[in-house]
């Protein structure tokens, strides 16, 4: 009898443990690492565009949209430098680079993406002559695969433009019934991922542009969003989300289910304001550009 | 074997008649039972018996069945009703038209608030509405602007709203009982001689007739909006659409919004901004009506309306009753004083800076307020204090649409020794 109440005693604060191991609050499994702000050295940051972290140089380029400027922190976020092109730049918004050291950056207001080549000193337009017409082109975010292909979001259009390595246009993959395309990613196995913002819609496409996948909705459910703004793909295949106006980082595993979200409405570091941007790194580190705190938050899993 | 079927289906029968018997004369005696019990409640509200009597009576109401309704000891909610309006209405009347679930419903519907339009006890109106048609939608439904016109709907002269419009919920926009592009021929034949020449030929039975025509009323003949495009007032389709005897007569002559640029080159620089709100395809016609409008700059519908059926989510935000305390704009459903609705090189697509885009209405207040700008930095972010650093303009329980309680929580977010 004794030994019956014992079980049973034993089996009841397992099971009331149990939700405290197992299904207690993911978000735990992130945590804030450092804040990228304005101070003496940089000047007030205006309104951020995007930031590109290049693994073979351990450097955080991010673009300051409104002062004209991309500015280059090293691999502890100290900032390096700042590149202007000597007054070339009009509003940079997003960036990246190739692995041959050549950085892209979109210029929506004037419909353009700069070819930036440091070590030359040149900086041209992309060729968009060969592109099927449509609406003028308005450059949103870009991605570059394994292979120095570029990606980039035409949002007038509701396209992704691909250029080769040579930048020669190579195809485009429509985002059919995408209402508000937005963002664009390529994972390392050449998926590539696109967030419309109106339909709150992840597509996953192959690397011909067949759809694999399409996940997400706007709601006020768990794992649905407000207003998704930008996505990022970890080594592990987790989608990352940033939901503007929840002010959260959603995550969805490969199938496009909900995880866990993490960060909240906040000025304090860890917190965000209206993020606008999303990077994750190969080492894990998260990038997050909270666009009303004018500040990069920089996030890693715990 | 015949006689054991025999005998059993006479001892079902005989159970099966017990039981019904039973059923009925419990049903009686309980209903006698409420009777007797709730006849205290007349003892009160004396008033409310002859209401019983009448016709057109509430069921429970008419049966003595206070207690379906009401707790009458005490209760959490005016006139002691047991739930919330909507909820213990709903307990009874469940979905049997379908009408939950839909794309739109009607806002009383949306806040559970039944007894804006229907009685709970008593009308002389069929299913206890309020009023009888019009004079119950005109309760809310501006009557003046809908009654002013000059020329009226045959069903809106006649209050017959509901020939259109569901009362509770629909998958279509406005409550419109079908597909906008079938509800007018439901009446209205777009084949015959007169509404050919009127459409010029061009194929309009698959459109939505909302497009050129005020399904209730207009100043103008045929109800065609007040503000016609240039081009539809001329009766030049052919400036934007195809030929009448081409294989595709509505199909447009240009590509994508190239169609509204040819004319309006200006509109196109005010979407090459750092925030623009470009979109595919002739995305103009996404706010802007492409023939005629009851609004300024030929809107598709009043701005916020326009505005909010893409940012939903902010109209969330305004609807929520916790935050009763908005940017008066923001009540009057004015966006473009403050947001470009076009692009903006500006924060939250704003028309200025976010210190200018305040001052230039709120002068007065930038003279003697909090220090702000780029002398007074933000000791949680690190950046320069703004207007929006204290106040939520779109919705904010707390007075002067702040963003936490001045008495108690907002300076203490940054001044802490306080």
């Amino acid at each position: 009898m004794f030994r019956r109440f014992y079980f049973f005693v034993i089996g009841l604060v397992l099971f009331l443990l149990m939700p405290a191991s197992g299904f207690g609050k993911q978000e735990g499994r992130i945590k804030h690492l450092s804040s990228i702000t304005g101070n003496k050295e940089i000047g007030y940051l205006g309104l951020l565009g995007g930031v590109f972290f290049d693994e073979n140089k351990n450097r955080l380029y991010a673009t300051d949209t409104t002062n004209h400027r991309i500015l280059a922190f090293d691999a502890d976020f100290k900032y390096i430098s700042e590149f202007t092109g000597g007054g070339a730049l009009a509003f940079p918004a997003s960036i990246v680079k190739d692995s041959k050291g050549t950085f892209f950056v979109t210029e929506p207001t004037e419909g353009r993406v700069l070819v930036i080549d440091i070590a030359r000193k040149s900086i041209k337009p992309i060729d968009f002559s060969a592109v099927p017409e449509g609406n003028t082109i308005y450059p949103g975010h870009m991605a570059v695969d394994s292979a120095d292909h570029l990606y980039i979001v035409d949002k007038a259009n509701a396209r992704i433009l691909v250029f080769d390595s040579n930048l020669q246009f190579e195809r485009q993959v429509l985002v059919k019934e995408g209402r508000g395309l937005r963002d664009v990613k390529v994972d390392t196995a050449g998926r590539i991922y696109a967030l419309s913002t109106l339909d709150g819609s992840i597509r996953v496409y192959d690397n011909q542009g067949n759809l694999l996948l399409r996940f997400g909705k706007r709601g006020s459910n768990k794992g649905e969003f407000d207003f998704p703004v930008s996505l990022a793909i970890d080594q592990r295949g987790l989608i990352y989300v940033v939901d503007q106006h929840k002010n959260q980082v959603l995550v969805f595993n490969k199938k496009g289910q909900f995880l866990f979200a993490f960060s909240q409405l906040g000025w304090r570091e860890g917190r965000l304001h209206l993020p606008s941007f999303i990077y994750i790194n190969r080492s894990g580190q998260i990038f997050v550009v909270d666009r009303e705190n004018a500040r990069i938050s920089i996030f890693e899993p715990q | 074997m015949a006689m054991v079927r025999k005998g059993f289906l006479t001892s079902f029968f005989v159970i099966f008649s017990a039981l019904v018997i039973c059923a009925a004369v419990a049903d009686q005696a309980g209903a006698q039972n409420a009777k007797a019990s709730f006849k205290k409640c007349l003892t009160c509200h004396p008033d409310i018996q002859q209401d019983m009597a009448a016709k057109g009576a509430h069921a429970p109401f008419r049966k003595f069945q206070c207690s379906r309704c009401h707790n009458p000891h005490a209760s959490n909610y005016e006139h002691l009703v047991k739930d919330e309006i909507g909820t213990l209405c709903k307990s009874c009347h469940k979905d049997k038209k379908g009408d939950r679930g839909k794309k739109y419903t009607h806002l009383p519907v949306e806040e559970g608030a039944c007894l804006k339009c229907h009685n709970a006890h008593l009308s002389k109106n069929p299913k206890l509405l309020v009023a009888k048609g019009e004079d119950l939608c005109f309760g809310c439904h501006a009557e003046k602007k809908i009654l002013s016109k000059k020329n009226r709907h045959d069903p809106v002269k006649k209050g017959h709203c509901l020939r259109c419009h569901s009362p509770h919920s629909s998958d279509q926009e406005a409550l419109v009982k079908k597909d906008l592009k079938q509800i007018c021929t439901t009446c209205h034949s777009v084949k015959n001689k007169k509404a050919k020449n009127a459409h010029l030929d061009y194929p309009v039975q698959d459109t939505n007739c909302m497009s050129c025509h005020n399904p209730h009323g207009s100043n103008r003949s045929s109800l065609i909006k007040e503000t016609s495009h240039e081009p539809f007032a001329q009766k030049k389709c052919t400036t934007c659409h195809n030929e009448q005897g081409s294989k595709n007569p509505l199909g447009l002559k240009g590509k994508g919004a190239s169609i509204c640029i040819t004319c309006h080159a200006s509109a196109q620089e005010d979407f090459k901004k750092i925030n623009s709100h470009v979109h595919q395809g002739v995305f103009c016609v996404s706010c802007h009506s492409p023939h005629a409008s009851d609004e300024d700059h030929l809107k598709k519908a009043k701005e916020v309306k326009v505005c909010l059926c893409c940012h939903e989510d902010t109209q969330g935000c305004i609807k929520d009753k916790k935050n009763e305390h908005k940017h008066p704009l923001v009540k009057e459903g004015k966006c473009s004083p403050c947001h470009r609705p076009h692009g903006s090189n500006f924060r939250l697509f704003f028309g200025a800076d976010e210190f200018r885009v305040c001052a230039d209405c709120h002068k007065k207040h930038v003279k003697f307020t909090h220090p702000i700008g780029k002398e007074a930095s933000d000791p949680r972010s690190k950046r320069d204090i703004t207007c929006i650093t204290c106040h939520k303009l779109m919705g904010s329980p707390y007075q002067f649409a702040l963003r936490f309680d001045r008495k108690k929580q907002l300076c203490i977010q940054c001044h802490k020794g306080y």
